[in-house]
């Protein structure tokens, strides 16, 4: 347990910036997050054409008035498929934490709360699924479960519960230690509400801030996993997959290898940012 | 000292295990296509009952695990359902490619990671550690596959100076070997670089804050010897050991980047055994990789604890 209270006061040092700085960054990882939210919400009136319809015609046309982002090797509009891709990310970023979320949570209260053989037991499978390469982990998950979306949400989720839970039970063990968890006890709260009255609003920060930095190693993977064929099936449109296919023909039309990319890369640094400002701002051990 | 090394390789050895027994049974409960796949679609039931059979597929689970891990243990990874051939001597072969790119990959992380770390620290607070720490946030947000991609677009379809891929071995011409392999370990190691980078600041900055540095700039040393003899040699062992559980990491990413470059190594076999339904390769090249990445973890620790007397009870105290 020690190694996991010593573990903060390494991240201590580099997260203490000046106040302007930090508010910026969260500042930028909000729009940036915001505008992703966005066009995963509203791909269909924004787009200005259909993610799907083929135009022969206007194949691997460059970017113009008409086509912003270019045309694919099909001639459907890359603009119009990025903003749609960006739906079949954050469906699968969102499902994924919150399996990992959940799934850690539970099993890191009960570890603290429990402690003895049943923590024992618990951090050693944690500790054993962590050391796994998580894209590893994550296609032989796929290839075993079948590609399809559903399963690379709940791949991509298993993935993230040893993150969760290691989490989960250094801040349960925190609070078990404060005085209010032990008065509780002593005017007979039953475990269960403890737990949910005293120690899950408790856990919430540290945990929430987790939670936006797996966001977006969740929209990697996902992206990741697409890109080999494993993710979204085509014609369905993902960042991943449209890399995947635009590499193929970037001698000619450059873009389609460079704008699949550029989405992935600024969400993922959009999640990072909210989740590195979030921390900065809501936990006060690593406030200046 | 040797009772730590012998305790912490005597728990070795279950967690191998373990993980062994996890990618079995995850690679193992796929639904029963291996035949299938093997045989191809218009396989008769017959067909499909009498290859199960033969690669022992109809047996229970835990005991087609004993008879695969008690031949494995020998040596033996069986053979592939595709093409019969045996999978052993293909992983001897293909190691070498991937041990080299992740090496590679790690060498240009550090590369990275090392200097502008330190100067982070040195810096702290300063413009000059805000535009480092910024561009390691950059750095981490990169897609490694993506930023293959626009290498390869770069350096290979524009500009004509290297290979988009393939491999030539080492030994037979190492300046071939090193211009196919210097943009997969540019992708994998300028993104390994972004976390390293971050692990070197936190340790410089805890070293420059301590008592014996600031003896040093009593005593009169020069700055510049203080900073690399005293500074840095002490803030890198902290970080070599917080670090090379980023070649973990790192070695996971070669899956990837293999296939991005079609370097035929452990990861891109991985990929292949996935495509084929082909379980003896699948099973094989992902235990390889796992077990790269357990040993090297392993290893960590025990050189950790090593150097760090103090860790040896934080850690024995989990």
């Amino acid at each position: 347990m020690s190694d996991l209270a010593t573990s903060g006061t390494a991240a201590e040092g580099f997260s203490s910036r000046l106040s302007w700085r930090r508010h910026g960054l969260l500042g930028i990882g909000a729009i940036l997050v915001s505008l992703v939210l966005l066009a995963a919400l509203f791909a269909d009136f924004i787009a200005p054409y259909s993610p799907y319809e083929l135009n022969v015609v206007n194949m691997l046309q460059a970017p113009s008035w008409a086509h912003w982002l270019g045309t694919d090797e099909l001639g459907r509009d890359v603009l119009s498929r990025t903003l749609h891709a960006a739906r079949i990310s954050v469906e699968v970023a969102l499902v994924a934490v919150t399996i990992g979320l959940v799934g850690g949570t539970i099993v890191g209260i009960i570890s603290a709360y429990f402690g003895g053989i049943v923590d024992l037991v618990l951090m050693r499978l944690m500790e054993l699924l962590f050391s796994f390469p998580a894209i590893l982990l994550a296609i032989i998950l796929m290839a075993s479960l079948g590609t399809n979306m559903l399963n690379a949400m709940i791949a991509i989720g298993i993935i993230f519960i040893p993150g969760f839970s290691r989490l989960a039970r250094a801040a349960t063990q925190a609070v078990l230690r404060q005085e209010y968890v032990e008065a509780a006890r002593t005017i007979g709260m039953s475990d269960l509400r403890i737990l949910g009255r005293e120690i899950l609003p408790n856990v919430s920060t540290p945990l929430l801030i987790e939670a936006a930095v797996a966001f977006a190693y969740a929209v990697l993977l996902e992206s990741a996993l697409s890109f080999l064929g494993l993710g979204a099936q085509p014609p369905e449109p993902s960042w991943g997959n449209m890399l995947n296919t635009g590499r193929g023909f970037m001698a000619q039309a450059p873009w389609l290898g460079i704008v699949p990319g550029m989405a992935m890369f600024l969400c993922v640094l959009g999640f990072n940012l909210l989740g590195d400002g979030l921390r900065d701002y809501l936990d006060p051990h690593l406030k200046d | 000292m040797l009772r730590l090394i012998a305790v912490r390789l005597a728990a070795f050895i279950p967690t191998l295990i373990a993980a062994s027994i996890v990618l079995f049974v995850a690679i193992n409960v796929l639904p029963g296509s291996a035949a299938r796949a093997a045989l191809g679609i218009d396989a008769t039931a017959q067909a499909i009952a009498r290859f199960e059979a033969m690669a022992g597929l109809d047996r229970p689970l835990y005991v087609q695990y004993l008879d695969w891990l008690g031949k494995v243990v020998q040596g033996d990874f069986g053979k592939s359902f595709q093409n019969h051939v045996p999978v052993g001597p293909e992983l001897l072969n293909r190691l070498p490619i991937t041990l080299e790119l992740a090496i590679l990959a790690f060498i240009v992380a550090n590369f990275i990671a090392i200097p502008l770390g330190a100067i982070a620290a040195y810096y702290h607070q300063r413009p000059a550690d805000s535009g480092i720490t910024f561009l390691a946030t950059i750095l981490g947000a990169i897609p490694n596959f993506w930023l293959a991609t626009l290498l390869i677009l770069i350096f290979a379809l524009r500009l004509r100076v290297l290979p988009a891929g393939g491999y030539t071995p080492l030994t037979v011409d190492p300046w071939r070997n090193l211009s196919q392999m210097i943009m997969p370990a540019l992708s994998l190691g300028i993104v390994s670089s972004a976390l390293l980078l971050r692990i070197m600041r936190a340790s410089m900055l805890e070293v420059l804050t301590s008592d014996y540095i600031r003896t040093a700039h009593a005593k009169g040393a020069p700055e510049r010897v203080v900073i690399t003899r005293h500074a840095m040699r002490n803030a890198l062992i902290p970080f070599l050991t917080v670090g090379a559980v980023e070649f973990g990491f790192l070695f996971g990413g070669v899956v990837i980047i293999e296939e991005i470059f079609r370097l035929p190594g452990i990861g891109s076999l991985v990929l292949v055994g996935i495509i084929n339904r082909d379980y003896p390769v699948l099973l094989a090249a992902a235990l390889v990789i796992t077990v790269v990445v357990l040993t090297v973890n392993m290893l960590v620790d025990i050189i950790g604890s090593l150097l760090d007397p103090r860790q040896v009870h934080s850690r024995g105290s989990k």
